[in-house]
């Protein structure tokens, strides 16, 4: 079970380079002392960074996961890869041809060097921007050592493309290629990222963003500029990388959350503007299990569209939660010189002392030069638009919200064979409080040592009782589904979950029976714990198609179910 | 609810059918069985409001707090701060009019912040909104239409707290650890 193919020492060259913040939130981690390979120099467990003032359980020291290290690039020598560079921008027309590889690459994160994956050696991968309507033909490449595919995230095209193996394609082999048509169906950011491993490869650096450009010169606001914001973690130690599972994910608990912030995959992200700009973010969170908070130091926030569409009427906000996989359309005025920090401003919890702690990770900087703009567009930025199209499109849905579902699922989990240390704090915990989103790591050891060989997410239909892969929905094409999500907060470890349907779109039409006032077309919603969230999704896109929880983890531990719609 | 799994671990290695790409899990397979039909809303945050019995007759009243996220554009309505915004619904049942008012306040747990909401109406409901980490819901007797002052001056006839007060666990600090439990601001 334990794979061990690469067996040098991976060779973390520390740089000198500016740390920042980060290596700090780094040399906060414990520091077991471990080296992460064993005296035969085959790659081997070592405990995961902690927070200092957490306390380890009683019971758990010298615990391992149930199953074998594996690090991507372990053994290698980082200077015989290509060292990745920052994110490009491909301008596509319909039509158009690309090659997209995926490849081992070595990367710069928080002054060291590590080997990772990246499409075409860049971090994040290209930035594919077409019109709306337009077709590109994707021709990928696998050069790193593991099967992979790429999954369109959010985009309505044909289920040949969707990327998911065992489903709608083979998986990619090392070496072999595939031919993705990508459809840009709906004006929006999306994304792309693996559908195998996204624990490990989707971690390790693949992913990059999808825009679908209007057709309508008006769609969106005028704004000064456009930037793109991919949030992301990393999970490191002083001995580089910490490994993933082998046989199947740790952290399958919680999710693994990471330690090192990254923003557009680097730890010090710096966006340079003139004072007064107006500035329109498409943000996207690629991380593995961690919901941000994103604030700009306390400038107000428009909101605007989220996954594929725009919302009813434009909102301001002084943050934005954004979950695993979702996509939100912002834009934030800089009317004063200086520096902005982009953060993640959270309530941390700390349930061995059964307290919340403020919390705030540096994302970036934006820095507001003195100079004012030369195209001030403040009259237009203090306007919130109300969006017609959009509610005339929902219009047609609105007889339904009321409705009786047709489909009914419960979030729960089991739980197998843990150590008995992590079961009973489960049992304690068990009917005292758990949040409606766990925004931290909140027991790091015990999740680190459940993995997919112990914990079992589960998708539960309340109508048949069939769970996960064993839900056969079926649908035809035109048909409007309504579906209620309850995430059963009475299991031994409660938890959000990120909801993705692939290839459809749907509205979330109300939380806990509370109608929603402004509705947006989404494929990734958030449901947090003990909530019950409506559904309506539109099966317009033939084809078998997926619904699961995008945390890595939890998907790669049960949680999905499969649908068709002819 | 599954603790009896712990038990079996991987002596029950019967495979589940087992999700495409992830491995075997060594789960026992329940057969599948109907589960009732949900209702929207849930119970798991709704806070109790229990009768101090301080007023004579009110300790047959039932009050409750329900809780429900603010409206959000994102699903989960936080501050930016990371606190839950929150809507209470505070209802009772059973409680007999008075000539006072039964007011309503919401209060950090050490009462270091307290907010006056209003007024219980004749059905013994009223709406308000808390985003705090852990707080109490504390239901007073007061002068009818006295003008709030920063605390109440009546008697408090029910009090409740967030179910995050349950949190507050005591192993790790308290007495295995000689600090003070209001440092960590219950």
């Amino acid at each position: 079970m334990r794979r061990a193919t690469l067996v040098v020492a991976l060779g973390v060259l520390v740089l000198t380079s500016a740390a920042g913040a980060q290596q700090e939130q780094m040399q906060m981690a414990h520091d077991h002392g471990a080296m992460e390979m064993d005296a035969n120099g085959e790659l081997s467990w070592r405990m995961p960074p902690m927070d200092p003032n957490m306390p380890m359980m009683p019971g758990l020291m010298g615990a391992l996961p149930a199953v074998g290290p594996i690090l991507p690039g372990f053994g290698l020598d980082p200077m015989d890869y290509p060292e990745a560079r920052p994110r490009e921008v491909m301008d596509l027309v319909d039509g158009q041809e690309i090659t997209l590889t995926a490849s081992v690459v070595r990367r710069m994160i928080a002054g060291r060097q590590y080997l990772v994956f990246a499409y075409n050696q860049q971090y994040p991968g290209p930035l594919l921007r077409a019109p709306t309507g337009a077709t590109v033909v994707v021709n990928f490449e696998n050069e790193i050592d593991q099967a992979t595919t790429v999954h369109w995230h959010g985009l309505r095209l044909d289920n040949r493309f969707d990327g998911v193996p065992g489903v709608t394609q083979a998986p990619v082999l090392p070496g072999e290629s595939f031919r993705y048509e990508v459809l840009f169906a709906d004006t929006g950011v999306y994304w792309y990222h693996p559908h195998m491993r996204e624990d490990i490869q989707q971690d390790l650096g693949l992913y990059g963003n999808l825009l679908a450009v209007p057709t309508q010169p008006d769609y969106y606001a005028e704004v000064n500029r456009e930037e793109f914001l991919i949030l992301d973690d990393m999970l490191i130690d002083d001995a580089g990388i910490v490994p993933y599972g082998d046989a199947a994910p740790t952290h399958t608990l919680m999710g693994r959350f990471g330690n090192v912030m990254l923003t557009n995959g680097a730890t010090d992200y710096r966006l340079d503007v003139d004072r007064g700009e107006v500035v329109r973010f498409y943000v996207t969170n690629v991380a593995n299990a961690r919901t941000f908070n994103v604030t700009f130091g306390g400038a107000p926030i428009k909101v605007v569209a989220s996954d594929l569409s725009k919302y009813e009427h434009e909102v301001w906000v002084d943050s934005v939660p954004i979950a695993p996989a979702e996509r939100y359309v912002i834009e934030v005025r800089f009317d004063e010189s200086g520096t902005v920090p982009i953060e993640n401003t959270i309530q941390a919890i700390d349930h061995f002392r059964g307290e919340f702690y403020p919390h705030v990770d540096h994302l970036g900087n934006v820095s507001v030069a003195d100079s004012m703009t030369d195209r001030d567009l403040a009259d237009g930025f203090a306007t919130l638009r109300s969006n017609l199209d959009v509610a005339a499109d929902v219009d047609s849905y609105r007889a339904h919200f009321d409705r009786a579902p047709d489909h009914e699922i419960e979030l729960t989990l089991e739980i197998g064979d843990l150590p008995l240390p992590i079961i009973q704090s489960m049992e304690f915990e068990k009917g005292l409080y758990v949040p409606p989103v766990e925004w931290n790591d909140t027991m790091p050891m015990m999740n680190w040592l459940s993995t997919g060989e112990e914990v079992r997410w589960i998708l539960r239909d309340r109508a048949s009782g069939r769970e996960n892969m064993d839900i056969r929905w079926e649908f035809k094409k035109g048909d409007i589904v309504k579906l209620r999500v309850f995430n059963n907060p009475e299991t031994l470890h409660p938890m959000h979950h990120p909801i993705h349907v692939h290839g459809q779109r749907y509205l979330v039409t109300s939380v806990d029976g509370v109608p929603n006032s402004n509705l947006v077309w989404k494929d990734t919603a958030i449901v947090p714990v003990a909530s019950t969230v409506d559904m309506l999704i539109e099966m317009t896109n033939p084809g078998e198609w997926m619904v699961h929880c995008h945390i890595a983890e939890h998907l790669h531990s049960g949680m999905m179910l499969s649908f068709s719609v002819e | 609810m599954k603790v009896a799994l712990r038990l079996a671990g991987l002596a029950l290695a019967a495979t589940c059918a087992a999700p495409a790409l992830a491995s075997p899990v060594p789960f026992l397979c329940a057969a599948p069985a109907a589960l009732p039909a949900l209702e929207p809303g849930t119970p798991y945050y709704d806070i109790e409001l229990v009768p101090t019995g301080r007023v004579p007759g009110t300790r047959r009243a039932a009050g409750l707090a329900r809780v429900n996220s603010t409206g959000s554009p994102f699903g989960v309505a936080v501050t930016s701060s990371g606190r839950y915004s929150v809507d209470l619904a505070v209802s009772f049942r059973g409680l007999v009019p008075r000539a006072r008012d039964f007011a309503v306040w919401v209060a950090t747990a050490d009462l270091s912040e307290i907010h006056y909401i209003g007024v219980l109406d004749e059905a013994g409901n009223l709406k308000a909104e808390a985003s705090w980490n852990k707080f109490l819901v504390i239901v007073t007797l007061e002068a009818n239409g006295a003008e709030p002052g920063e605390s109440w001056d009546g008697p408090i006839v029910f009090r409740g707290m967030s179910r995050s007060g349950r949190m507050h666990t005591m192993a790790g600090h308290g007495p295995f650890q000689a600090e003070a439990c209001a440092k960590y601001g219950y």
